[in-house]
């Protein structure tokens, strides 16, 4: 069991891999591990920011510097604990650079009031994108309601508690196997319940170049 | 695709992997669409569990920070070298320094009166007493509190804004009138004392 475990790719050593290979411009894994860090950054940025559309960008941004400063990156500390600390002084100089760039922009109080000519003060995405992530959001919150119990439930103690495959097999009184099992099902729901509305999305972008 | 290697991408997310399987399906993944596809998807629903409420659904924010980078022009990262390391704190002295020079020089030059052009010496009236030594500052017409010259004492500032408040028209005597007027007057002198 104890051979088993340490043969095994722990987060920690995936996150490590895909940092050297990002280090070597390896794009793709770069981006592999953005996707797998964007929501708990962007829960960090949220504490500080609370407009959705600046969070997104900022979190753009942190993860661009992420890159630029890859090299430093020595693994002493957890990739999560050190991409934290860019998300969290990130957040403060955007709140700064944006305080003083409302302080140098000269509003009339009619436009300020009625939001028409200054840009800073309202954010706007597309109809089309707000459409598609309302969309998005609801068919991912659908598909989590109608999966089955089992499944529902070993999603949620690795997801949300982040126990280990042994925890929740001591949890659900199941074989390992079988954990392993119930949260790849309830993935593999959810991605054929985002699958036609991610395609639609690509279509529709491809249309529109 | 087949559901072996979508389970291997679950197993992988989760650490539970073995490490040259996992070695494997990342390389894989890099070239393969649809496993790509799983992960983020698979990533996406982790995104919707852990969202708090005032953050946004994070979709696919990896393609969209991947396309900003090529975009721009260089794709390494950036290697900061050793020698900016020490480099850094010297910097900031040297910064520091000349900015610390710059303003010592303007300040003497503020101060400083021109020597080529000795100060015309004119006899005063009682009133106008005399010209302060570096009197050219007169155009200084701030109150103490605000002066733009904090070398000066506070009384040469007093000084110099009530005589901002005066007519500043130099009053010219004719030193050969007063001295023979004096002149008169001592002989009168003289002779009173004589009678």
């Amino acid at each position: 069991m104890k051979s088993q475990d340490q043969d095994k790719m722990s987060e920690k050593k995936l996150d490590a891999e895909l940092v050297e290979q990002a280090k070597k411009g390896i794009m793709s894994a770069f981006e592999l591990l953005v996707n797998r860090y964007q929501q708990r950054v962007a829960n960090v940025i949220s504490k500080f920011i609370k407009d959705k559309h600046e969070i997104q960008d900022v979190a753009q941004e942190v993860f661009i510097k992420v890159f630029r400063a890859l090299p430093n990156f020595r693994g002493d500390s957890s990739f999560y604990t050190w991409i934290y600390r860019i998300a969290v002084n990130t957040s403060k100089n955007h709140l700064v650079a944006k305080s003083r760039r409302i302080q140098n922009t000269q509003v009339e109080f009619e436009d300020a009031e009625s939001f028409v000519s200054n840009e800073d003060f309202r954010n706007l995405d597309t109809p089309d994108a707000v459409y598609s992530r309302g969309e998005l959001e609801q068919t991912m919150s659908k598909a989590i309601a109608v999966l089955p119990e089992d499944l529902k439930k070993a999603i949620v103690l690795r997801e949300v508690d982040g126990l280990s495959y042994d925890e929740i097999a001591l949890k659900m009184n199941c074989p390992i196997g079988t954990v392993r099992s119930r949260i790849f099902r309830a993935r593999d729901a959810i991605d054929q319940a985002l699958r036609p509305l991610l395609d639609d999305e690509n279509m529709r972008k491809q249309h529109v170049r | 695709m087949s559901d072996k290697s979508k389970q291997n991408i679950s197993d992988l997310m989760d650490g539970e992997l073995p490490n040259d399987c996992s070695r494997f399906l990342l390389k894989r993944m890099q070239s393969d669409e649809a496993l790509k596809s799983s992960w983020n998807n698979y990533h996406m629903l982790r995104s919707c569990l852990q969202q708090e409420s005032d953050a946004p659904l994070m979709k696919n924010l990896g393609a969209s920070v991947v396309k900003k980078l090529s975009s721009n022009t260089a794709l390494e990262p950036v290697e900061t070298s050793h020698l900016n390391a020490w480099m850094k704190p010297l910097a900031g002295t040297a910064i520091a320094a000349s900015v610390a020079l710059v303003a010592v020089f303007t300040f003497n030059q503020n101060q400083s009166i021109p020597q080529a052009e000795p100060l015309p010496v004119y006899a005063k009236t009682s009133q106008q007493v005399i010209n302060p030594p570096n009197a050219r500052a007169v155009r200084v017409e701030q109150p103490p509190g605000f002066t733009r010259y904090p070398s000066l004492t506070p009384q040469i500032q007093q000084y110099l804004s009530e005589k901002n408040n005066q007519p500043q028209i130099p009053v010219y005597y004719n030193v050969e009138y007063f001295n023979r007027r004096i002149d008169q007057h001592r002989l009168k002198v003289q002779q009173n004392t004589a009678e």
